[in-house]
């Protein structure tokens, strides 16, 4: 009886999904998953939800998904969260009575706030996989979270602009030299017709580029000086450094830095691709963005170079390497929807389909045995850099204590960039702000 | 009658019932209880004891917000009230268009929250562009002052009906009587038309309370407390802190504050309904 | 004297228009807003009209049906708003008859309960709830009036209540007496007394519904994709990456003009529903 019911109502979601899917292609903008008709006549036992952390890679995810289900029978359903509002979408999703199986949480921190609703990986095919086991995170003895992708971020930069302001990428490599030719543009702004930044738009869909991955610069620097790799406690002794490169930004943007408070992450792209602007500090996984059919660059026109902030031995500074993607199994989930889980995630990072998804559509390179080559030039570059010697910055912004914190920086940062607040603003939540949420979260 | 109807309950009352069990007892009770836990998800709580109120008690943002909301409750009271009085004394003198007026006056009030903010977002940026100061989200100051505008373009149409039922239900004898006495416009609005006005006005403000107090959608969409919480309400306070926050130490906080916020609403709730009461009396 | 007042009621309705032009101005802004093309929606000039260049006639609008999901939103809104309004009217004016004819200590008590409720905020309730209806698969937009009805029932019944009291309970007993049983004396003898008071409960719970954004938000599986207007409106704020100006003032249009022919269609219902609503609250 209880079967029955059981199927029936797996039935009606999945006239439910077919019907919010079939409505315009793919208009539900709640990105809602792909579990296909197959699903229920296969009468699969498990399903897979993922709550994807990338809004960049949903696509290609629901794609990957459709096809696991065409593949297998299995439902996956993959739902993203907005920019800034993956703890948030997680945890309303978690206390529900079908939360996801397949979750992520973003390093250390992270784990710490879900380690309890973590299924230990060790013995699982997937792990197996793992290129080493020590890029997994452990409690203890179990291995709750396993990295899904490496990633480098850093200052992409249109070489072809560039040298119309007479300049070539190897005549940066320090944080004067990346100022000097700013101004230079800026000051030629109008005869060139293009600005040297696209603008730091303080929006959500794009303030994450300054709150977290230009913080993580003063962050890493701190460390390095200390000799840890995480403290909850921070001096800020980096800061006026981070102001510079802030100030650098904002100054010599496509905008007047009052108008960034509204400025989006679409809005900072659009320009560089539109040649408005040359350089745009994003990552790897903007690649697909920026190349590739109906797109106006190829990789002899772009390179990504360090983000310099005047700090340490710039010359041999390399890009900022690392990942906040970890895999979460939720060990709260049915049995035979961690199973499921655990055989999705493993297809993903063997199947011929699995990892070249993830290598070309996402534009990923996986730590997993059966990586296949990317084609990102991005990628690529930073494996050059690494090859040459070069110290790659460790993401230290992993540590941050919580999105608040980050969050909050963007606040003030955007009330600093449009003359309503003062950097000592900035440096109050940066130090203190860092103190508190680490009470908070320890508490 | 009684008798056959009691037999009846199934039928009048167990619909109801049993869907107010489940979409009010059932998760108040719950609420109640989890502001002693710390959880995550409901069937993992463990009991915390009263560490979530000591900490929303003495979370500053918090107590900002309740400083805040009370600030903007007083002020938008006040703007709505005399606006939406002044409007329904110049409607009740029996002018030409009166219809009209009254129709406009009242649209917003068929606008939802979330719509009504954006409406008013754009305007605001785009005055404050033209007049070169910052955005809304930028300026604290702004954010109140915008919400006061908000809210009174909201409510004051719902106000105003409530003004003019209480106006035409004064009897026609005694503005008569008044006239035929000699008294002036002014002391008839003194003397009469206010004193009988009395219940409108103990709703009307009871109402403009309730609605500053427990304002949410308007918050969320025109300023969404920016910057940095200085424009969060309590509501909004409380939804950031439960949702908004990663960790399961905040969801307790949250529901703490959520009770907190609970017993402060059924206060104001509680001296209305005893002002009403008193008022009755003297009538 | 005479003349005197003349004067002052033409000063009076003066100022009364200009106020009013300015009250719908906003809402006038929005429509020849969502008019304009993307890239001529900013922040400095929202207040200029669309001109030839600009004007991008009802491409917005177009976007925001055919692929912002505006068209299934409108649906779930529709459903949600008439399915909970109707179980709302039904369902609690029966429970309000039912409190003010029989006299006993758990009529007295549920009552106390309702009005209760309709003072509690919904901050207090609105993790547990959501909660609650995912588990008993509420959480649909055919089935969310059930909480709608618990969570709502409060103002409802308060207000039925209120309004039975001044019927005379003689010609329900008459109808008794004459062999009706309860429920055919509820809907052949009260239902059609209530007429007046239905239609002003309806419409202030219609107009908390159709507007209701959080219930709704937390409420709804929105991995199924289930949203209502509100909550797209929200959503196109930041969430499709971007902050797409255009299709959400069409869509803010389209939210605001339904309400608007309904309420000059029944304009007096309206109006005399929230006075005596008031009156009674």
């Amino acid at each position: 009886m209880k079967k029955t019911v059981a199927r029936l109502l797996s039935l009606t979601v999945c006239a439910g999904m077919l019907t919010a899917c079939g409505g315009g292609n793919s208009s539900a903008p709640a990105s809602s998953g792909a579990a296909d008709s197959g699903a229920s006549a296969s009468g699969a036992s498990g399903a897979v939800y993922y709550l994807n952390f990338k809004p960049e890679a949903d696509d290609a995810w629901q794609a990957l998904a459709k096809a696991y289900t065409e593949e297998t029978g299995v439902p996956v359903t993959v739902v993203t969260a907005a920019s800034n509002t993956y703890e948030q979408q997680l945890m309303s999703e978690m206390a529900k009575s079908t939360p996801p199986t397949l979750f992520q949480v973003n390093g250390p921190v992270g784990l710490s706030n879900w380690k309890d609703y973590c299924y230990d990986l060790t013995g699982t095919d997937v792990m197996g996989e793992l290129a080493s086991e020590s890029f997994a995170l452990k409690d203890g003895d179990q291995i709750l979270a396993i990295p899904y992708v490496n990633e480098s971020y850093g200052i992409i930069t249109n070489k072809t602009l560039l040298a119309k302001a007479g300049y070539a990428v190897e005549d940066i490599d320090s944080f004067d030299d990346l100022k000097k030719v700013a101004e230079d543009i800026t000051t030629r702004k109008n005869e060139l017709g293009f600005a040297a930044f696209s603008s730091a738009g303080m929006d959500g869909s794009s303030n994450w580029r300054y709150q977290t991955h230009l913080a993580n610069m003063p962050i890493y620097f701190e460390y390095q000086d200390k000799g840890v790799g995480v403290s909850e406690t921070i001096e800020g002794k980096y800061l006026d450094n981070y102001k510079a490169i802030f100030d650098l930004y904002i100054n010599n943007s496509t905008c007047e830095p009052a108008a960034l408070a509204g400025k989006t992450g679409d809005d900072s792209r659009n320009e560089f691709l539109a040649g408005e602007a040359v350089f745009y500090q994003n990552g790897s996984w903007e690649y697909s963005n920026l190349v590739g059919e109906g797109k106006p660059f190829t990789d002899d026109d772009l390179a990504m170079i360090p983000i310099y902030i005047g700090v340490g031995d710039e010359a041999n500074q390399g890009l900022c390497d690392g990942t906040e993607n970890y895999w979460c199994v939720n060990g709260a989930a049915k049995e035979e929807d961690i199973q499921a889980t655990l055989d999705f995630m493993y297809w993903c990072v063997t199947s011929e389909t699995g990892t070249k998804a993830m290598a070309d559509d996402m534009g990923f390179v996986i730590p997993f045995k059966g990586a296949q080559e990317s084609p990102n030039l991005f990628v690529r570059q930073d494996a050059a850099y690494s090859a040459a010697g070069k110290t790659p910055i460790s993401w230290a912004f992993l540590t941050i204590p919580s999105q608040t914190w980050k969050d909050e920086l963007a606040s003030v940062l955007t009330a600093y960039a449009a003359g309503t607040g003062s950097w000592d603003d900035v440096k109050t939540q940066f130090v203190d702000g860092w103190a508190s949420e680490y009470a908070a979260l320890n508490g | 009658m009684e008798k056959a109807l009691k037999k009846y309950w199934p039928f009048f009352v167990l619909p109801t019932f049993a869907a107010f069990v489940i979409g009010f007892i059932w998760p108040f009770l719950q609420g109640l209880y989890l502001s002693f836990c710390k959880f995550i998800t409901i069937d993992r709580a463990t009991f915390n004891g009263l560490k979530n109120y000591i900490f929303a008690l003495t979370e500053p943002d918090f107590l900002h917000a309740f400083w805040f909301t009370a600030l903007f409750t007083v002020v938008s009271t006040i703007c709505i009230n005399l606006a939406a009085l002044a409007i329904a004394l110049a409607l009740t003198r029996e002018i030409k268009g009166t219809n009209i007026f009254r129709s406009v006056f009242f649209m917003p009030n068929l606008i939802g929250g979330i719509v009504l903010g954006y409406i008013w977002q754009i305007l605001f940026n785009c005055v404050l562009t033209l007049l070169g100061k910052p955005l809304l989200s930028l300026h604290a100051p702004y954010g109140f002052v915008g919400l006061v505008i908000l809210m009174c373009w909201q409510q004051i149409g719902y106000m105003m009906i409530i003004y003019i039922a209480g106006l035409q239900s004064i009897p026609g004898d005694y503005l008569e009587a008044a006239r035929i006495d000699g008294a002036t416009e002014r002391q008839i609005l003194w003397k009469v038309k206010l004193p009988n006005l009395m219940p409108s006005i103990t709703i009307c403000t009871f109402l403009s309370l309730t609605n500053g107090f427990k304002l949410f959608d308007q918050n969320l969409a025109l300023t969404g407390g920016d910057p940095a919480h200085k424009t969060e309400m309590l509501a909004l306070n409380i939804y950031q802190t439960f949702y908004g926050r990663a960790g399961a130490q905040w969801k307790g906080y949250g529901q703490a504050k959520a009770v907190l916020f609970c017993i402060l609403v059924l206060v104001i709730s509680f001296c209305q309904l005893r002002a009403t009461r008193s008022k009755e009396v003297q009538q | 004297m005479n003349q005197n007042k003349t004067l002052k009621d033409n000063i009076t309705s003066i100022i009364l228009g200009v106020l009013s032009i300015a009250w719908i101005y906003p809402v006038f802004m929005i429509l020849f807003n969502s008019l304009k093309k993307e890239t001529a929606i900013s922040t400095g000039t929202a207040f200029q009209l669309p001109t030839s260049e600009t004007l991008a006639g009802l491409a917005n609008y177009v976007n925001a049906l055919t692929s912002k999901g505006f068209l299934t939103a409108f649906w779930y809104s529709l459903v949600i708003t008439l399915t909970s309004v109707v179980l709302i009217l039904i369902c609690c004016s029966m429970c309000a008859w039912f409190i003010t004819r029989v006299n006993t200590w758990y009529s007295k008590a549920l009552y106390y309960l309702f009005v209760f409720s309709m003072v509690v905020p919904f901050q207090m309730l609105m993790f547990t709830l959501s909660a609650t209806a995912d588990r008993l698969k509420l959480s649909s937009p055919y089935t969310i009036c059930i909480i709608y009805l618990g969570f709502g029932a409060g103002l409802a019944v308060f207000m039925f209540c209120g309004f039975m009291k001044s019927i005379p309970i003689e010609i329900e007993e008459a109808a008794m007496i004459d062999g009706c049983s309860p429920l055919r004396t509820f809907f052949m003898v009260v239902l059609p007394i209530l007429k007046p008071t239905l239609i002003s409960v309806g419409i202030l719970e219609t107009m908390w519904l159709w507007n209701d954004y959080l219930l709704p938000y937390l409420v709804l599986d929105r991995t199924k994709g289930y949203m209502t207007i509100p909550i797209l409106i929200q959503y196109f704020r930041g969430s499709f990456g971007k902050v797409e100006m255009g299709p959400m003032m069409a869509s803010i249009m389209m939210n605001i003009i339904p309400i608007i022919i309904v309420y000059l269609l029944c304009q007096k219902h309206i109006i005399k529903g929230v006075a005596a609503g008031a009156v009674k609250g």
